[in-house]
């Protein structure tokens, strides 16, 4: 069988839905797939970037449930997406999971060469040195996120043109 | 892959939509195998060879 009983009776997912500006973006289905990854990148934000010196202040089993509770919500996201990428069609599914699989690609590269690059000096050399005894270093959910959402519409453009 | 999906569908008088609910994929996907930009699944060119009463070689040919 191609699709279980349930899935036939309704309506199929399509990579557009998540799309803004798209015709057939949904705002609704966008918050579906993606609300845990907002609220993963909000808790990265809050505590990776706006309370950063406050949190090390705080006790290690408060750091370590931040950091949790962040993975949890990216887990959760996984979940969603994974369900949508299901309720699609073979080509949708198709197209969807192979800009998913570049995007990760791309990201994991692009994070792991600005890390060495960064181990090397050279956005200091190119940039100066970050205030208050910081680092260029971007390992936090939001770059990882906007990384992401930049490969894949990159990727799933592309994939949605050859076969159009 | 050829196909010959296109006159099939419009011998029934079936719009692409049509189809596609009767497949139970999105329309887009109808376009793009008549188009033959995509090579469907062979559970999918099954059911396509069921619902008009023929043989998968009768549907889709090898280039």
């Amino acid at each position: 069988m191609l699709y279980s009983e349930r899935m036939t009776k309704e309506k199929l997912n399509i990579p557009g839905e998540i799309f803004m500006g798209n015709q057939e973006y949904s705002w609704r289905m966008d918050w579906q797939v993606n609300g845990w990854l907002f609220v993963a990148t909000l808790i990265s934000c809050f505590f990776d970037i706006i309370f950063h010196h406050a949190v090390w202040q705080w006790p290690v089993g408060a750091r370590v449930g931040i950091q949790l509770a962040e993975f949890a919500a990216i887990a959760l996201w996984a979940r969603g997406l994974a369900r949508w990428i299901r309720g699609m069609d073979e080509m949708h599914r198709r197209i969807t999971l192979s800009a998913v699989l570049f995007a990760v690609s791309a990201t994991f590269f692009f994070l792991l060469l600005w890390h060495r690059l960064d181990a090397a000096g050279l956005w200091d050399v190119l940039f100066g040195h970050p205030r208050n005894g910081g680092s260029w270093d971007i390992v936090t959910v939001g770059h990882g996120f906007l990384l992401l959402t930049l490969f894949y519409f990159a990727a799933c453009s592309v994939l949605n043109r050859r076969y159009k | 892959m050829k196909n010959k999906l296109r006159e099939l569908r419009a011998a029934k008088e079936w719009s692409q939509s049509d189809l596609a609910d009767k497949l139970e994929v999105s329309r887009q996907t109808i376009n793009a195998i008549e188009t033959e930009k995509y090579d469907p699944s062979l559970p999918l060119a099954f059911k396509a060879a069921r619902l008009f009463k023929l043989k998968i070689e009768d549907i889709f040919e090898a280039e």
